[in-house]
Parts: C-alpha cells; structure tokens; sequence
C-alpha cells in the first residue's frame, strides 16, 4: 500500500492553489508593507527588485522561451530611457512618453532582429553585445552632459508614485509572460526555442516567433528603461546603455532560472538582497558572488536555483518516502 | 587634412593595431585550439596591465621589462582556470560549447572585474616612464619610443609565435589539435595538455597587450570588456580558421580606425570597427582572411 | 598464439544511440581479423571505443593483458593500438611529411621516426613525390595512403582500419589491402571494419559479423566468404527460395 505524507485531498488544493495564493500575497506585500513602513530606503529596494524583476523577465521571454541569448538587452533600456528622459524634459507629460518608449524599443529591436537573427547561438550573442555597444558610444559621444530634471519636478518629486508605477509595469510584464507562456503562440516560441528544423518542418513561422518574442521583449525593457528615467533624478545619458545591464538582466534570470515564470523573480529578490547585505561591507563583491553562482549554474544546474529547488525538493521527498517507508504497520524498523 | 597628418594617423593606427593584433591572436588562439570563447580575455589583458602597472609603482620596472614577470605569471594563471573552469566546457559539443563558454567566460568576467575594483580600486592607473614622450622625428612624423617599442614587442611575439606553430613538433601538434581534435588523439597528442598550453599562452598573450594598454592608455578594472569586444571583432574580421591571421587583421582594424579618426572625427573612428564586425558577422560569419 | 586484444561485453552508445549491446571477441597476435556487418551495426563506435576515443559504459577491452578501455587515447596509442579512422582525418592545413612526423608523437614512436619515414616512403612512393604539398591536394588514394602511413608511423602493434576502401577505385583498394597484407606479415597485428565484405573476407584469417549491436557470428575468412547467409546479406548475392535471414 502506499503510502502518502498529506491526504489526497489536502494535497490536491495544496497544488492548485498554493501558486496563485503564493503570488497573490507577495502581490499584497509589495503593495501595501511600502505603504505602510513608508521610509525612503525601502521604497527604493522594493523598487529596484521590481526593475530588476522586469529586466530579468523581459530578457527571459527572448532568451528564455525563445532561446535567443542575446547580451544587448541593455539598447532597449536605454532606448526607452533616451525617449522618455527627452520628451518629459522637453515638457510632454510622463503618462504619453512612456508608451511611446516601448514603441521605440520595439521599432529599433525589428530594425536588428530581422537580420542577426540569421546568425546562430554564440555568434547572435555577440552580435546582440556589439549593436548595444554601437549604440552607448554613439549617445555617449553625442549626448556627454549630464541630464537632470528641473527645480520644479524635483520639488514635485513623489517616489511612492514612481513606485507603484513600476511595481504595475512589473505586474504587466508578469502577466503578459504567463499570458503568452499559456497562448498557442507561445508554444510556438517554445518550439522554436527547442529545436529550429522540427519546429519548421511543422509550420511554425521560425522568424515570426523569434521576432514576437523580440517585441514583447525590447516592450518591456524599454518601458523598464522610461522608468529608470522618470526616477533618476540625474544620470549622464549613456549610463543605461551600460552593458552591465545587460549583463544584470542575464544574471537575474539565469540564476533565478531561465526558462521559467518565477524565475526572474526569485533572481531579482536574491540579487538586490545579496546586494544589500554586502553593499555594506564590500561595494562590488555582490557581483562576484553572482558571477560565481552564474558559473555554477551554467555548468551544473542549467534550470537556476528552480531547478535546484526542484532538484533539493525531490530529493527531500525520496528521503521522507523512505523515511516513512519503514514506520509502516506491520513493517520492520531500520 | 595635410599628407602628414594622414600619414601621422596612419603611424598611431598602426601601433594602436600591433596591441590589438597581439590581444587578438590570444583569443583566436584560444577559440581555434579549444573552440572556446573566452569573454574574460579583455579580463585577462587587465590583469597583465595591473602586475605590470604596480611593479613600476613598487620597483620602478619599465613595463616591457616587466614582461619578464607577467608572462610567467599568466601563464599559471591560464593553466589555472584552464584546469579548474574551461576543461569542463572543451568536453562539450557545437553549438552549445561556444555558447556555454560563452556564458562561463562572463561569469568569469564579472568575477574578475569586480574583484579588480575590490582589490585595486577603480582608480584609473597609467605609467610614466622616463622616456614618455620621447621619440623620433621622421620626416616630420611624430614616432615615440613607447609606440615604437609595442611594435616592435609585437612583431617579435608574433614571429615567435608563427615559428612555435609552423616550425615546431610541438606547436604543429597544437595546429593539428585545432584542425581536427579527433585525430590528433589518433595520433598520440595529449590534448588535455594541448588545451591547457594554448590557453595560458592565449592568457599571456592578453597580458602582454596589457602590458601595452597601461603604458599607452592606461588602464582600470572596467577595460576588460573594451579590449574583449575590440579581439572578438578582430577575429571575427580575420575569419575563425586563421590563427595568425588576427594580428594583419588587428593592424587592419587600428588603421581603419584611425585614419576615419582623421577624416570622420572620434565618434566614426570608435564605432567604426563595431560596424565593420557587426557586417561582417550579418553578411560573411567566416571572416575576411578565410580561404573559401 | 597469444590473445593481444580480448573484448569482453562491451556496451557502447553513440551519441544518444545505443550502438553496442553485448560485444565480446578477440584478437591474437598475427592476425588479420575482420569485422562485417551492415552500416548502423556499431562497427565504427567499437572502433572508436577500443582506441579511447569514447568511453564504454561497460565490459572491458583488454590489450596484452593490461584493460585500456579507462585509458585516453594518447595513451592507448602510446601502447601501440593504431586507428586509422573512418574518412581518413587528416590535417588538411599541413604537409605530407609532417602528417607523417605528427603520426610519430608518442614518445615510443618518436625515437624511430627518421626510420620509419623512410619505410613509409617505400611502401608509398607518391607520398615521397609530394612530402611537400599539402595533404589536401592529394587524391582519395592517396590521401587514403597518408592516414596509413600516418598510422604505421606510429608504430603499431595492433592496427586498426575503419572502412579504408570507402571511396576509393577498385585498384586502389587492391593496392591498399595488398599493403595491409605486407605490413601483417611484417608483424603487425590488424583489426578492420569493411563495407566491402568480400575484399575484408580474403585478406582476413578470421572474421566476425556485427549486426545491431551485436556478434551473430564468426569464422575463418574462408569459411564465411563460402557460407551461404553471409553471401546473401553481405555478399550481395540473390536469395535462394527458401532461404531467408
């Protein structure tokens, strides 16, 4: 007979309902401790986690569902900066450049993606790096003064509006990837992500859905990037064309676990959170931290730290089963 | 736009391209033998800068001198991480090895980099050498002594280098290797240490670019990805199946960029070899020096 | 006659086909033994497993008494097992001679080079023509010819040939299984896979037939090339009415 650790019952809610139940609390966490703690220093570490939960998933839709490493994510940040840091100090209201923004980084990642995705793997990889690069040198030539924003908007400045600003792009981002992780269109992107030749052989527009995975993709980050400019306060130009965000958004996603829906999110939190703890002490050493995980991960555990959690939870319940294996009636203790 | 100044520009370019030609046969060394992509080399050329920078701060040792330390010490340093990290990529296949070393050679850039600010702060550091600025005067052409002395440096690596490979049991072994990996092991090669030779050598190579780099730049611990992305063009222009061919494809790349420097202004001259690598990539991934 | 090669239920997987089930046979000192078998059989993979080049997932291949199938390939050819792989695998960028010198890199090999060179050259002129040209403008045959001189650089006890007629005209092929024949009597040991069953047969004292993984069968080379089912799976010869494998 087997045997079991929950009832059937209990076991059965526990699965449908914990995910959303999970979510939903950490969505009322999000919203409301801010709120309520209301200090300056928390509103900025949530607002960070929810920037770098947007970064890290609107990297994951390419890279993750589609399987497009690309390492220039850091062009559709900084695009969408770019639009909107100009258009609301030339005086248009944030609320219209902000969509406008995505328009823009969405336009630019069409006008690259048509051609570098012909190339393969590590050499579209590269490809990526070099176009974001082109595009930092050209701002940072063109545009080396600093940019800040007026006396009178920094009087204005409210930071728990930003905030939930960004904490509703995050959610926006959130449900679009689930939304697509469940259409038909992402089980083509899948596809396409899994194997090129049978996902074309079966009738799947190869190019078409590696460039709607580019869309959703360089949409969000460049929304990501409008709110980085509507929260600076200053910032030169070219510094969200950093490749480092590029390489923070891959970072975030891979170690939370690429591929999965979660998985930028359990990224981000780590990420900010081993941040924090060690900003204290050591300025940079969060990133060699990273930088060592990442490594492991790519080597070992290709899933992040879901698979490892999987791998970990499986483990622990091979390890009750046999530990509850030999407490059956009638059977023989170890 | 005099012919001086042109051929002024040719000069520098010149010079700024026997550095880069030098960093990017470590790389296409590295990519050829072990069909790895080392994202970390531009790390590795900091590295070399670094010991070369604080032992003309601590001992006053003029950096080509230096050499004489840096070059052992990357070496183990290659050996190294060849040992501990890349050797569990090289077992890997195709696509997903270049991808994964890809990968694992950012991390390992990340790691290094920040590390570096750590340690040497992220500080700016340059070299004054007693002769800086000193030169040659040919015919109204400006030639300093540290320029000459890079071409020079790079000249003789790669004539080493070239006579190592073409000349030698043991460097045709590590042509062979690249060729065919398969069949070297046929023919008795110990690959593992084939793997592990070329990518210290491909490391010090990267250090003695740095070397340069300080005296001529200057360097911090942010460099790495610059010069990383300035061989990956470079390889990529010369084509993946020539090895030497980097470095006439480094020279290339300096002249180009500083004769559209002359004629075009700074932001031309820096972007132009990102653009001249991105055609290259979209419209022929074998490169330019690459037979048919 | 002493076993030099002794395989013992070797199970092999190439790539993600599992290409060997249960192999096990030997090799005596000598001998020209033969292994036959249709394509897809495993015969390249088993191969590939006795020179290092993979590693079995289990059984043993022992070579003089000492098990190798742990051991890299370096080492395996250090010890004198030979492959002269399938396709030839030369090193196009390089000239003749130094195919050859880079065939002599282990160190066992190395002391005897400038001997060997000169045996090579004698058992295939046109390499001696063309030392200098590069081993990409030479033809099938001779390219065919290179790798073997490559290989008997290396001072083989055990030879091995993987498929050596592919490709190549019917009198380059006599020409090379002639040479094999002369290198056994000189006192090499061959082992070889071939499509062509016929020429593997006459040239072989003893063979082996692989079928999906498997030995399903074995003989002197002149008691297979006589045996009716052999004929009508490898021979290509027509069926008789009521005999079907």
């Amino acid at each position: 007979m087997e045997e079991v650790a929950v009832k059937p019952f209990t076991q059965d809610l526990l699965r449908r309902w914990l995910s959303p139940a999970v979510i939903i609390v950490l969505v009322l966490l999000a919203g409301f401790v801010p709120w309520l703690v209301n200090r300056e220093n928390v509103w900025n570490l949530l607002y960070l986690i929810c920037l770098y939960i947007t970064l890290g998933q609107s990297w994951n839709i390419l890279a993750g569902f589609a399987g497009q490493t690309s390492l220039g994510h850091a062009a559709f940040f900084g695009i969408g900066a770019l639009v909107v840091r100009t258009l609301w100090l030339g005086g248009v209201p944030f609320f219209l450049a902000f969509p406008l923004a995505g328009v823009a980084a969405v336009a630019f990642s069409l006008i690259i993606g048509v051609p570098t995705f012909r190339l393969r793997g590590a050499y579209f990889a590269i490809a990526t790096l070099g176009v974001a690069e082109v595009l930092r040198i050209i701002v940072s030539q063109n545009l080396p003064m600093i940019s800040t924003i007026s006396a009178v908007q920094i009087a204005n400045y409210n930071l728990p509006t930003r905030y939930y600003a960004m904490l509703g792009l995050t959610l926006a981002t959130m449900v679009s990837a689930y939304l697509l992780l469940r259409s038909s269109l992402g089980l083509g992107i899948l596809a396409v992500r899994e194997d090129e030749e049978a996902a074309r052989a079966t009738g799947v527009s190869v190019l078409g859905h590696k460039l709607l995975a580019l869309v959703m993709s360089s949409f969000f980050a460049g929304l990501a990037g409008s709110m980085f400019a509507f929260q600076q306060i200053s910032y030169y130009p070219s510094a969200p064309f950093n490749p480092n965000w590029s390489f923070e958004s891959v970072l975030v996603a891979y170690v939370g676990g690429l591929g999965s829906l979660i998985g930028p999110v359990i990224g981000a939190i780590f990420y900010i959170f081993v941040h924090e703890v060690l900003a204290i002490r050591l300025v940079n050493f969060h990133q060699v931290i990273f930088g060592l995980l990442f490594i492991v991960i790519v080597l070992l555990f290709p899933g992040g730290l879901m698979e490892a959690w999987n791998r970990i939870a499986i483990l622990l319940k091979q390890i009750w089963k046999k530990v509850v294996s030999h407490r059956k009636p009638g059977g023989q203790p170890l | 736009m005099n012919f001086e100044n042109v051929i002024q520009s040719l000069m520098f370019g010149l010079f700024t391209g026997a550095i880069y030609g030098i960093a990017a046969v470590g790389l296409s060394l590295v990519f050829g033998v072990l069909k790895v992509l080392n994202v970390a080399h531009g790390e590795l050329l900091m590295l070399g800068g670094y010991i070369s920078y604080f032992a003309f701060a601590a001992w006053g040792l003029d950096p080509f001198l230096s050499l004489l330390i840096v070059i052992p010490a990357m070496i183990l340093a290659g050996i190294v991480l060849d040992r501990v990290l890349f050797r569990h990529i090289v077992r890997q296949e195709g696509e997903e090895k270049i991808k994964n070393s890809l990968l694992v050679s950012f991390g390992l850039a990340l790691i290094m980099q920040n590390l570096a600010i750590t340690q040497f702060t992220a500080d700016d550091r340059s070299i004054q050498v007693a002769y800086m600025g000193m030169g040659i005067n040919l015919l109204g052409i400006s030639l300093p002594y540290s320029r000459l002395g890079s071409l020079i440096l790079a000249l003789v690596v790669i004539l080493a280098l070239h006579f190592f490979l073409h000349h030698s049991l043991a460097g045709k072994a590590v042509l062979a290797t690249a060729e065919d990996v398969e069949a070297a092991e046929l023919a008795g090669i110990n690959i593992h240490r084939v793997f592990m030779l070329t990518f210290a050598v491909g490391a010090s190579l990267a250090a003695i670019a740095g070397t340069q780099v300080v005296l001529t730049y200057g360097i911090s611990p942010s460099v790495g990805l610059y010069w990383t992305l300035k061989a990956l063009i470079i390889v990529i222009l010369a084509g993946t199946n020539s090895i030497l061919g980097a470095f006439p494809a480094g020279l290339l790349l300096g002249v180009v960029e500083g004769l559209s420097g002359a004629f075009l202004g700074q932001t031309y001259s820096e972007v132009i070899g990102l653009v001249m690598f991105l055609l290259v990539l979209m419209l022929r991934p074998q490169g330019l020096f690459v037979r048919q | 006659m002493n076993t030099m090669l002794s395989v013992r239920s070797l199970r092999a997987a190439y790539g993600d086909i599992q290409a060997l089930w249960d192999v096990s046979f030997d090799v005596n000192e000598g001998e020209i033994v033969s292994l036959i078998g249709s394509n897809g059989a495993g015969k390249s993979t088993l191969l590939r497993n006795i020179a290092g080049l993979h590693r079995p997932q289990a059984g043993t291949i022992q070579f003089e008494g000492l098990p190798v199938h742990r051991l890299p390939a370096y080492q395996i050819v250090e010890r004198g097992v030979i492959l002269v792989p399938e396709g030839r695998r030369l090193f196009c960028n390089l000239t003749v001679l130094e195919n050859l010198e880079l065939g002599a890199y282990s160190r066992r090999a190395r002391k005897e080079r400038e001997k060997t060179i000169r045996r090579v050259y004698e058992l295939f002129p046109q390499l001696a023509d063309r030392q200098g040209q590069r081993a990409d403008t030479l033809s099938g045959g001779q390219q065919q010819m290179l790798a073997i001189g490559r290989a008997i650089m290396g001072q083989p006890r055990l030879l091995m040939l993987d498929e050596p007629s592919l490709g190549l005209a019917p009198l380059v092929v006599e020409n090379i299984f002639e040479i094999i024949e002369h290198m056994n009597k000189q006192g090499v040991t061959v082992f070889l896979i071939e499509q062509n069953a016929r020429q593997a047969l006459k040239l072989a004292h003893r063979a082996y037939i692989l079928d999906q993984g498997t030995i399903v069968g074995t003989g002197s080379g002149e008691e297979l090339l006589k045996n009716d089912e052999v004929r009508q799976a490898y021979l290509g010869f027509a069926k008789t009415e009521d005999s079907l494998l």
